[in-house]
């Protein structure tokens, strides 16, 4: 990030708070507002990211999510409102983030990742965040990331429980190395309260912004799984896998390898 | 021997329970946890374990004290008394 945009006075008065924050400051500030960030999908988890981004000041980001808002979403999906119930979800969701924080450029694409699609919804992205409700477009999104060598903050949640890594291509164990194959049993339609997935939800916004502001240590070489219902955290030492078809050394995918300056 | 098995998300909601204490061989790999659970201790869970062939789910994350084994290696990593073996299937709720 060569050329940092500079603080407007608006920008000093909306973060006063978080530019106290030791090790982030206006530089922190400055690269957050430099920054794209791609997020797919924004339910329960992805919503409290975008939603944390955006009050945060990430300076762009681009939404993926397909489909109309519906009453059996609103226990979780906090981005969205009532009112919104029968229109696309993205439309709550730019209304939501615009109410928020008007100076983020938000791209709001009412379409799911797929292989047709991948490329061209991350490509401008410094950082990918995976909150999808398939592991098909969780797995397509590891495989742009490592192949584009752009971080990715996996997120996920299931129940009282969240999980959350952070895959750094080239550095890290990638999605395929930790799951290489679609799990057989996994219901699209899962347990949830919204508090479990704003929980893992702003951890994973925490994760992104550490990484653009070269802010704390970032979650790369572990996954965390947490379990609300006895409130522990445990966090778990992952490797990369040799004969990873994604990132290993015989992949086709074509990692570029880590991108500098994130 | 004696260890513990800890399950999470869509297995600890088979289960019915967190986790259980196993009595094992000296000696024994995490494959052999990991079909002792599949078929002798929670065979509710058998299908997040085992393919149908009977083989190690590759899909399946473990952990045995805070450190990820993938299930392809599993054969071939013994098991300790007082190891904590974590079973975490993918999960993708979003």
């Amino acid at each position: 990030m060569a050329h940092l945009p500079e603080l407007t006075a608006d920008d000093r008065g909306r973060f006063e708070w978080q530019l106290w924050v030791h090790g982030f400051g206006e530089d922190g500030q400055r690269r957050l507002k430099a920054a794209t960030v791609f997020i797919s999908r924004i339910g329960g988890v992805g919503g409290t990211v975008a939603m944390q981004l955006a009050a945060a000041g990430v300076g762009r980001l681009i939404l993926a999510h397909a489909g109309d808002l519906r009453l059996d979403d609103l226990n979780r999906q906090s981005l969205m409102a009532t009112s919104g119930i029968g229109k696309p979800r993205i439309e709550s969701a730019i209304s939501r983030l615009r109410d928020l924080n008007p100076h983020v450029s938000v791209e709001a694409i009412a379409e799911n990742v797929d292989e047709t699609n991948v490329e061209r919804l991350v490509g401008r992205a410094d950082v990918i965040v995976s909150a999808a409700p398939l592991f098909e477009e969780r797995l397509q999104m590891n495989r742009a990331a490592v192949r584009r060598g752009v971080p990715l903050v996996d997120c996920a949640m299931y129940e009282l429980e969240g999980r959350l890594t952070t895959i750094v291509p080239g550095r890290t164990p990638c999605l395929s190395c930790l799951s290489p194959e679609r799990p057989p049993n996994w219901n699209r339609e899962f347990p949830v309260f919204g508090a479990v997935a704003a929980t893992v939800g702003s951890l994973a916004a925490m994760e992104v912004i550490k990484l653009v502001a070269g802010l704390g240590e970032p979650l790369t070489g572990r996954l965390l799984n947490f379990d609300l219902r006895e409130m522990t955290f445990t966090t778990i030492a992952i490797a990369r896998r040799t004969d990873c078809e994604v990132c290993g050394p015989r992949s086709a995918v074509g990692a570029s390898g880590p991108r500098e300056n994130r | 021997m004696r260890l513990r098995v800890q399950y999470t998300a869509q297995l600890r909601a088979v289960a019915g329970r967190s986790e259980d204490e196993l009595d094992l061989p000296e000696g024994s790999t995490l494959a052999e946890v990991l079909v002792h659970v599949a078929t002798e201790v929670c065979r509710d869970a058998a299908g997040h374990l085992l393919t149908p062939g009977g083989g190690l789910q590759p899909s399946l994350l473990v952990a045995v004290n805070n450190r990820a084994i993938s299930t392809r290696e599993a054969g071939a990593v013994p098991v300790s008394a007082g190891d904590v073996v974590m079973l975490l299937p993918p999960i993708a709720g979003g």
